[in-house]
């Protein structure tokens, strides 16, 4: 789509917030606040959302394999040849399932490549943190 | 559901209220205040042998199908009526309507405390920056004073019964509970805090009746910058105080986007005007444990929020906007406290 969306939807917040909100009070000039705020979010995460998805998922079957050579288990298996978002988060949500699983097994093996992959784990989720991080965070 | 309507409120009214006559609804218009809740304000006007010619400004609030809170109109209005005359600014309650037929939802009426502000944006505000460390003051004090409350003199029979010992468990079941039953996906690392949570459980000092949402946002108060009430109890029980003292010093409520715990004071300063209002310390190991606890309590919330949209049970925007802007940085909240930032 062009122009660019992000911009698009950038500058219609914008307009919402400097053109339309002086024009209302109370709930509806809340309910404004909040669209325009939204689609600041819907801007954040437009373009980056499937690279975004997409290194997440390969790093969490890079450390569920590890799981599985540690353990003797299944691999994760799985892939991200369908692109759209709603597969990729589908995906995702698989990955972060068998990655909270594995977690709460590691946290039980004392053993130093557990808590090797645990702490690994560990640095993955702070990143992908840092990566979801919009704009409009408190914290 | 719906709508509110002047006229369908006096006529429930004079149904209701056999003693009053010449019944007046004006003004009737919806606030943007309570995700959970739907929040009206309106004029009253009517007469009675008993009370002559009476003008009333009244806050209606009414429950929605479905909401990011499992919360109903009496256990708020139980709360309100339970800390009223306590020491603590609240607004009196007048009214309770459980049956929902009339409204599509049970609605309360409350005395309606105008003129005041309840803004935790306006805190970011540079005209109110030399206001905060007031405002801080009157925030954290008033929820020692709370605190402070023996339970004992309250009529808590609205909420669940807890113990000093059991309560840090009971809250945390509540909430896991609330999270199963509003899945959206997994969540490995409120997952893992919840595991490192049920490995140690802290035991209260003492019992006080637990707010449940104690921020800024969620009192009002003057342009001098003193409390005026302490508004939105529909989570309120009996409780460990420190988790009104946890709630409202989590990262999420860092509304100015820096250290300021609910835009207002740093975590030390919170915490020192808390114990002056309480006169009790907060241990730092069980306040420790109900920071993170106050992450799963949260997210369960922005959780449920999301699941109203999933499943179709509900359209408020701020259920959106609130899982979008907060999920995130609840997860990140939880890493720096479990120190895996």
């Amino acid at each position: 789509m062009k122009p660019d969306v992000s911009l698009a939807v950038a500058e219609l917040a914008n307009r919402l917030r400097t053109d339309l909100l002086a024009e209302l009070t109370g709930f509806r000039a809340n309910v404004a606040a909040m669209g325009a705020a939204m689609l600041d979010m819907v801007a954040d995460e437009w373009d980056g959302a499937v690279a975004r998805l997409v290194r997440e998922n390969r790093a969490f079957r890079a450390l569920l394999d590890q799981g599985a050579a540690l353990y003797a288990t299944p691999a994760p298996g799985g892939d991200d040849e369908n692109l759209r978002v709603s597969a990729l988060t589908a995906e995702n949500d698989r990955l972060r399932g068998a990655i909270t699983d594995l977690m709460a097994r590691l946290e039980d093996d004392a053993s130093a490549p557990a808590q090797a992959l645990l702490d690994a784990i560990w640095a993955e989720l702070a990143r992908t943190v840092n990566e979801r991080r919009i704009t409009s965070a408190n914290f | 559901m719906r709508d509110l309507t002047e006229t369908a409120l006096e006529t429930y009214l004079a149904a209701k209220m056999p003693d009053w006559r010449d019944i007046r609804v004006t003004g009737l218009h919806r606030l943007p205040m309570g995700a959970s809740r739907e929040t009206f304000r309106f004029d009253l006007a009517y007469a009675s042998d008993a009370e002559g010619e009476q003008s009333l400004k009244v806050i209606l609030r009414r429950d929605p199908p479905a909401s990011n809170v499992d919360s109903d109109r009496r256990h708020e209005y139980e709360a309100y009526r339970a800390i009223y005359g306590h020491g603590i600014p609240v607004p009196r309650m007048i009214l309770l309507e459980e049956d929902a037929s009339h409204f599509d939802g049970a609605i309360s009426l409350a005395e309606d405390l105008r003129g005041y502000h309840n803004s935790e944006y306006q805190f970011q505000d540079p005209a109110w920056a030399d206001r905060l460390p007031h405002i801080a003051q009157q925030m954290w004090t008033t929820m020692g004073k709370l605190a402070a409350v023996p339970v004992e003199d309250l009529d808590l029979s609205f909420t669940r019964p807890a113990t000093r010992e059991n309560t840090a468990q009971q809250e945390l079941d509540y909430w896991v509970a609330s999270l199963d039953a509003h899945d959206i996906g997994p969540e490995p690392i409120i997952r893992a805090a919840i595991r490192k949570l049920r490995r140690w459980y802290p035991v209260a000092t003492k019992l006080a009746l637990v707010h449940g949402d104690f921020r800024a946002g969620n009192f009002l108060y003057d342009d001098a910058g003193d409390l005026k009430a302490v508004l939105d109890w529909e989570m309120a029980h009996c409780g460990d105080p420190l988790e009104d003292l946890a709630w409202s010093i989590t990262r999420t409520f860092c509304f100015g986007k820096n250290d300021l715990r609910s835009g207002l004071a740093t975590r030390e300063q919170a915490i020192r005007l808390w114990e002056e209002g309480s006169g009790m310390k907060a241990d730092p190991e069980a306040l420790a444990w109900w920071e993170l606890f106050i992450c799963v309590k949260t997210q369960a919330i922005w959780n449920a929020g999301t699941h109203v949209w999933a499943t179709g049970q509900g359209r408020e925007i701020i259920h959106a906007y609130a899982a979008w802007w907060l999920r995130n940085a609840q997860d990140k909240a939880a890493l720096e406290l479990m120190g895996k930032l």
